[in-house]
């Protein structure tokens, strides 16, 4: 067995994951929902069209309920580095301490720092200030994603460093930065987010469509946002293949691991091409004891040659091979839903060039609503999954090639990481079931149709409450709720 | 050599300094939200409490986050000090983090709450508790230093591993960080937090409001209350810590002007207070903060953490810090501008009914 998989550092390794797969939870909608409400306001500014500020604010809300949440776990995220890591913190502080610092201020705090003012600054700063503050956090969010994914990029793909005195010291700072998994993982990631966010838009607007509550005014919204996904889900599935080539070439053990690839060569000399669509791994073993397999495929995606030579696992010594069944099958299911969610967009798409994209004839047929409501959960299980293979197929190592995950773990011992994985179990478990709860609450007291546009005339006399002192602050976005 | 190692130690300094600055914001301002969010568990009403959290509902993220900024800097400057200390200080931050986290959501979930509003209530309040006890006990315990080895962390033994015998981690128990004087300063940290989140509601409501009334004579209390909390700390840490030697040493005079910078602080603080000069109150009670906590910096220098962990010794390479110097210092100005701006938008004084208005 590798030190990796022995007690103490299999559970520093579970403490990360869990609260790193939890923090994934929310994120995606903070960066890929910002820029959606970003352009809901603009188009609301531009043509004058109540529903999309209508759309907004109620988007917002549980924009809001998500924000806290990947706030209170992204903090964690900040301390857990040096906490669960301390020695990796420590070796590779020069690199990815920077990186992680440059995040903080040039990211977390420029987001934070506009935030407030998306929220609860309505009414109290102008339209077009507002607009600003939504566009910046957005941006913000962004940069946020893009910092965080040069230094995991760089842990899969070390570049531009050399290991001196137990530090990685940096030898050039722009290849560190432009690793080469960031190029491609980068818009990898961020692309999901989108595709996250957009499927987030229509499943709740299915959902409406279905309860018949709003129907025209979110028949309205599910028409760009499918648009919008005939672009965006085949580009990611292009992105990803990009990224599959990008990690055979920088980390064929992950790869490998993916894809249960275990012999380079047939007994018989040639290549092994064989792509498994299902196996049976067996790591000590060496082999698949059971697999469907298609010949060429292998070779055809990894290299887009019809027989070109894919490193199997048996170049590697056994204590530098991943676990193979998380990689293997999490790969697969996202590749799954990633295809899925495509198809989906095709169908929405060809249901409105032949006009039957209105809610009138939706409803008649409601499979297809339900099946985008279904999609709404899907991208969230897609990164998840895309996480876990690029994360278990990144191992023995925590800086891929240069040094083992073993050698990272900080000093502590089983009580301790139990501790914190038990009482990070109860809390995220908290944060993601009042999540939910309160989205189900939100989206059930549906949009808010009623109180008065920002801006307009009557905002004011009808914001004074029933004879209520009027409150010099109050938090718009809950308004009138009573 | 020499040039690049007086670059090295001239760049440490310097974030040294900045990570002081970013610590007493967060102090000041976080401060604030947190001994607000304690002072909201003595408020019998939901409804009070709700207006204690939407006082603070546009400005608590930015505040909490110059804590995530001061972290992203000792990661970024003193990654060797961040790997360190963070793995000795596992437990308090870990509660201190779920804390953060009760807080946070509650914020976001009680408005939206209606069974469970009064629990949602609760976690805001107890979680800036235990939010600032903890951040409390994990500085006494930094302030206590603590041991550390080169060999791996995990103790694991293997030929040739390149990480031993070159960079310190630390090596005590997980309950290394706690100490009589680490409970203490917890302690001292909500009475601070106490007295600071009772002035700042004080400046946040109408006078003549129920809220501001209560926390008014809160404040006046927890002023005595901080002021018998500072006496002893620095009795103590006297007693213990040999950095403190220094003030009495030849540079004593320096250090008796700070104390009475500190004590004419206070003093303006409570006549403020008493006057109903709300604001200014809450600007004095900033002062000491700025002042305790630059001695506090001074004393440990050349130090970051006291007896463990020198600022050079714990840097990053010049080459590195350089690039953080270069890439990082024209955006704490713009960081702070856009924060001053979000403050001011929410400066207006508000009414127990802004708690209403949240339903």
């Amino acid at each position: 067995m590798i030190i990796e998989d022995t007690l103490p550092v299999l559970l520093s390794r579970l403490d990360f994951a869990f609260i790193t797969s939890m923090h994934i939870l929310w994120t995606p909608v903070t960066i890929g929902m910002s820029w959606l409400l970003f352009f809901l306001e603009v188009a609301w500014l531009k043509t004058g069209n109540e529903h999309w500020y209508r759309l907004q604010r109620f988007f917002e809300k549980l924009f809001i309920v998500n924000f806290g949440a990947g706030v209170a776990t992204g903090v964690t995220m900040e301390m857990a580095f040096g906490i669960l890591y301390g020695p990796f913190s420590q070796a590779v502080g020069p690199f990815f301490g920077n990186i992680l610092g440059f995040e903080t201020i040039t990211a977390f705090m420029y987001e934070a720092g506009f935030i407030g003012l998306m929220i609860f600054g309505w009414g109290k700063i102008g339209k077009g200030m507002h607009a600003f503050s939504t566009f910046n956090v957005a941006l913000s969010s962004s940069l946020s994603a893009m910092w965080i994914l040069v230094a995991n990029g760089w842990m899969q793909s070390p570049t531009g460093i050399v290991l001196k005195n137990g530090l990685f010291q940096v030898t050039n700072w722009w290849t560190a930065i432009f690793n080469p998994n960031f190029n491609i993982g980068f818009p990898h990631m961020w692309i999901a987010t989108v595709e996250l966010s957009l499927f987030f838009f229509a499943a709740v607007s299915a959902w409406f469509i279905l309860k018949n509550r709003h129907a025209d005014l979110f028949t309205k919204l599910l028409k760009p946002t499918l648009l919008a996904l005939i672009i965006i889900t085949p580009l990611q599935i292009f992105i990803g293949d990009e990224l599959g080539r990008e990690v055979a070439h920088d980390q064929p053990t992950s790869l490998a691991a993916m894809e249960g690839h275990f012999h380079t060569y047939l007994p018989d000399g040639k290549p092994n091409t064989n792509w498994n669509l299902i196996a049976i791994p067996d790591v000590s073993a060496g082999k698949n004891l059971f697999s469907i397999q298609i010949p060429h495929v292998l070779s055809l995606l990894e290299t887009h040659t019809w027989d070109g030579v894919v490193t199997g696992m048996d170049h590697f010594a056994p204590n530098d091979r991943p676990n193979v069944w998380v990689p293997f099958y999490a790969f697969r299911v996202m590749v799954a839903i990633g295809f899925f969610l495509f198809l989906m967009a095709l169908w929405g798409n060809w249901l409105r060039l032949r006009g039957k994209l209105t809610a009138e004839h939706l409803r008649k047929n409601p499979l297809f609503l339900r099946l985008l409501v279904f999609s709404g959960f899907l991208p969230y299980l897609a990164v998840w999954t895309g996480w876990w293979t690029r994360e278990i197929g990144r191992q023995p190592w925590v800086v891929y090639n240069l040094m083992r995950t073993w050698q990272g773990v900080s000093h502590m011992g089983v009580t301790a990481e139990s501790f914190w994985l038990i009482g990070y179990i109860i809390f995220e478990f908290m944060v993601w079931g009042g999540a939910w709860y309160f989205f189900t609450r939100v989206i059930q007291k549906g949009p808010d149709m009623n109180s008065p546009v920002i801006g307009s005339s009557d905002q004011d006399a009808h914001s004074s409450g029933g004879g209520m002192a009027k409150p010099a602050f109050a938090k718009p976005t809950m308004n009138k709720q009573h | 050599m020499n040039e690049i190692f007086r670059i090295h130690s001239t760049l440490g300094t310097f974030w040294w300094i900045l990570l002081g600055v970013f610590f007493v914001i967060y102090i000041v301002l976080d401060g604030a939200d947190l001994g607000a969010g304690v002072f909201s568990l003595l408020l019998n009403n939901e409804n009070d409490r709700a207006a204690v959290m939407s006082s603070m509902a546009g400005t608590w993220d930015a505040n909490e986050t110059w804590l995530v900024v001061a972290g992203g800097v000792i990661f970024g400057a003193f990654p060797l000090v961040y790997g360190a200390t963070f793995n000795y200080l596992m437990i308090p931050l870990m509660f201190a983090l779920w804390g953060i986290i009760s807080r946070a959501v509650a914020f976001e979930f009680h408005v939206l709450a209606k069974s469970s509003r009064k629990f949602w209530g609760f976690m805001f309040g107890f979680g800036s508790l235990i939010a600032a006890l903890f951040a409390g006990i994990a500085l006494g315990a930094t302030l206590l230093g603590f041991s550390m080895t080169t060999g791996n962390a995990q103790g694991i033994q293997v030929a040739n591993d390149p990480f031993v015998n070159t960079v310190p981690h630390f090596s005590g128990d997980a309950l290394s960080f706690l100490s009589a004087f680490s409970v203490w300063t917890g302690i001292a940290a909500l009475i601070a937090g106490g007295l600071a989140g009772t002035l700042y509601l004080c400046a946040r409501f109408e006078q003549n409001d129920p809220i501001y009334l209560k926390a008014h004579k809160a404040a006046t209390l927890f002023s005595f209350l901080a002021l018998a909390a500072v006496v002893i700390t620095l009795i103590w840490s006297y007693a213990i810590m040999p950095d403190a030697a220094k003030w009495t040493g030849s540079g004593w005079f320096g250090w008796l002007i700070l104390l009475i910078a500190i004590l004419i602080s206070a003093y303006k603080m409570m006549t403020n207070h008493a006057a109903h000069r709300d604001f200014s109150a809450l600007l004095w009670c900033g002062a000491i903060v700025v002042f305790m906590w630059g001695g506090m910096w001074a004393t440990n220098f050349p130090y970051i953490i006291p007896q463990t962990w020198t600022i050079s010794a714990g840097a990053n390479p010049a080459n590195d810090l350089a690039i953080l110097t270069l890439f990082m210092t024209g955006f704490v100005p713009v960081m702070i501008t856009y924060n001053i701006y979000q403050i001011w938008v929410f400066r207006k004084r508000i009414t127990h009914l802004a708690g209403y208005e949240s339903h």
